[in-house]
């Protein structure tokens, strides 16, 4: 891939300019720049823009391989676990400030989850907490969110697969509150409902979509 | 030892009988540890990752509850790639061995500390899991981290262990179902029970008895392995005969 795709990929405009020649340097050279700000700006980043925190483990990887690559040293990985450390403790007053800023939260924890590997395994760190912010979406409340529900199922078509290859026993009770959720708890929005029952078949399907399901839940949307 | 690296968890797990505890967590030098003792292993920061209601003898946590997180999550992942690569060597210099015996012309293995002969592993078929590989060693460590282990190796050299009468480390590189391995592990760590250091009140050198091996069994088995009871009776009978001959070792202790 050309370095200008590869940079337009990245989506890094939305930063400025001098953040954006940061990044750039980071993912080329890491040794020349300050990782550990490079890590907290992308962090800070994913936290506002959801689009962005969907797609930054790809780049955080990118960055961490040519760290290891070119001077052996894991500045930038353990800043950014240690921050997202942090974002998980005080998860709770994110989601009680900002849904918007909870679900990015989410997203992005999930994306690096995906992308970041240790010896192409997932990181076990991660595996419980990942699970932690999943149960916080299953929770009654957070069900009565679209946002929420969203972010649920996004996450799930993700990194279910591998979260429950890691741990089957939480992917169970995952799937039991889903599913009482599903049946018992009154007042969720049809489309909530709909997310949740393909999120159960997608599960039994063993984490694909079948055609007909495919043509049931999204036939109706637009390109 | 339960209650050393326990800081942070809630409910205190169940204690293990006291000779499970004799003579353990030491450091790496040997030297017994400290409450406050800052030097640690590996295998020191790991316990604290379980769920609370496991007993602490050999099953490795496989936690499916949040868990106490007390160390930053960028070292948790320098260790896990450390282990792994470690796992990773391990295997390597495995299969160079398995290689060197082929080529010497030997049956393989005769003394070296592993367990193959009796064993119900699929033949040849080699774990390269590194979740489970690390597991085990995990296991294993914990059992060589006893003062028991270092005075057998001391008390009887290699060349003079027979098999099914001295404890031999289960192969790790083995095949085996996750109940049989666990079942390896427990006989292992009970055999090597026989050189644990006299205790100073009611010297209770003498190797472990009848009585000894069932309070360690029942303390461990609820919760290893609950909901299945009749199995549990099985593999016991089982456990015992296998030891049989580990009983009729006195002379062996020093």
């Amino acid at each position: 891939m050309a370095d200008s795709e590869q940079q337009e990929d990245y989506k890094i405009q939305g930063f400025d300019a001098d953040t954006q020649s940061l990044l750039k340097t980071a993912l080329k050279e890491p040794g020349s720049v300050d990782l550990e700000k490079a890590a907290s700006v992308i962090v800070d980043q994913s936290l506002r823009d959801a689009t962005f925190s969907r797609e930054a483990g790809r780049m955080c990887y990118t960055i961490i391989q040519a760290e290891s690559k070119q001077t052996g040293r894991t500045v930038f990985r353990s800043t950014l676990l240690n921050r997202l450390q942090v974002e998980y403790k005080n998860r709770k007053e994110t989601r009680a400030r900002s849904l918007q800023e909870w679900v990015c939260y989410v997203g992005f924890m999930c994306n690096v989850f995906d992308y970041l590997r240790v010896n192409n395994m997932p990181m076990l760190a991660l595996v419980n907490p990942v699970y932690d912010c999943l149960f916080d979406l299953v929770q009654p409340d957070n069900l009565k969110r679209e946002e929420e529900v969203d972010c649920l199922v996004l996450q799930l078509h993700r990194v279910g697969e591998q979260l429950e290859k890691m741990n089957c026993q939480r992917m169970d009770e995952l799937f039991s509150q889903l599913r009482d959720s599903f049946l018992l708890q009154g007042g969720l929005s049809s489309l909530t409902q709909l997310l949740l029952l393909e999120m159960i078949e997608y599960r039994a399907a063993g984490w694909r979509m079948t055609d007909a399901a495919q043509k049931y839940y999204y036939s109706e949307v637009s390109e | 030892m339960s209650h050393h690296w326990r800081t942070n968890t809630e409910e205190p797990r169940p204690h293990a009988p006291s000779r499970w505890s004799q003579g353990r967590k030491r450091r790496s030098d040997g030297k017994l540890r400290r409450y406050d003792d800052t030097e640690s292993t590996v295998f020191d920061d790991k316990p604290s990752e379980e769920p609370s209601e496991r007993p602490d003898s050999f099953t490795t946590p496989e936690s499916h509850k949040p868990v106490a997180r007390c160390k930053d999550w960028g070292s948790a992942v320098e260790e896990e790639e450390q282990m792994r690569e470690k796992v990773g060597q391990d295997i390597a210099r495995y299969k160079r061995k398995l290689l060197i015996h082929e080529f010497g012309g030997r049956e393989r293995r005769s003394s070296s500390g592993s367990s193959d002969s009796k064993d119900s592993s699929t033949h040849g078929e080699m774990e390269t899991d590194p979740a489970v590989l690390t597991r085990r060693q995990k296991q294993i460590s914990y059992g060589k981290n006893t003062i028991a282990y270092d005075r057998y190796i001391k008390a009887v050299p290699r060349h003079l262990r027979e098999p099914n009468v001295h404890p031999r480390t289960p192969n790790k590189f083995k095949k085996y179902s996750r109940r049989s391995w666990d079942q390896q592990i427990r006989l292992w760590r009970i055999a090597l029970h026989q050189w644990d250091p006299p205790a100073e009140e009611d010297s209770d050198l003498q190797p472990f008895t009848e009585e000894d091996m069932i309070c360690v069994e029942t303390s461990s088995q609820d919760s290893l392995f609950t909901g299945t009871p009749t199995k549990v009776r099985k593999v016991e009978a089982e456990a015992e005969l296998d030891l049989e001959p580990c009983g009729t070792e006195e002379d062996f202790v020093s």
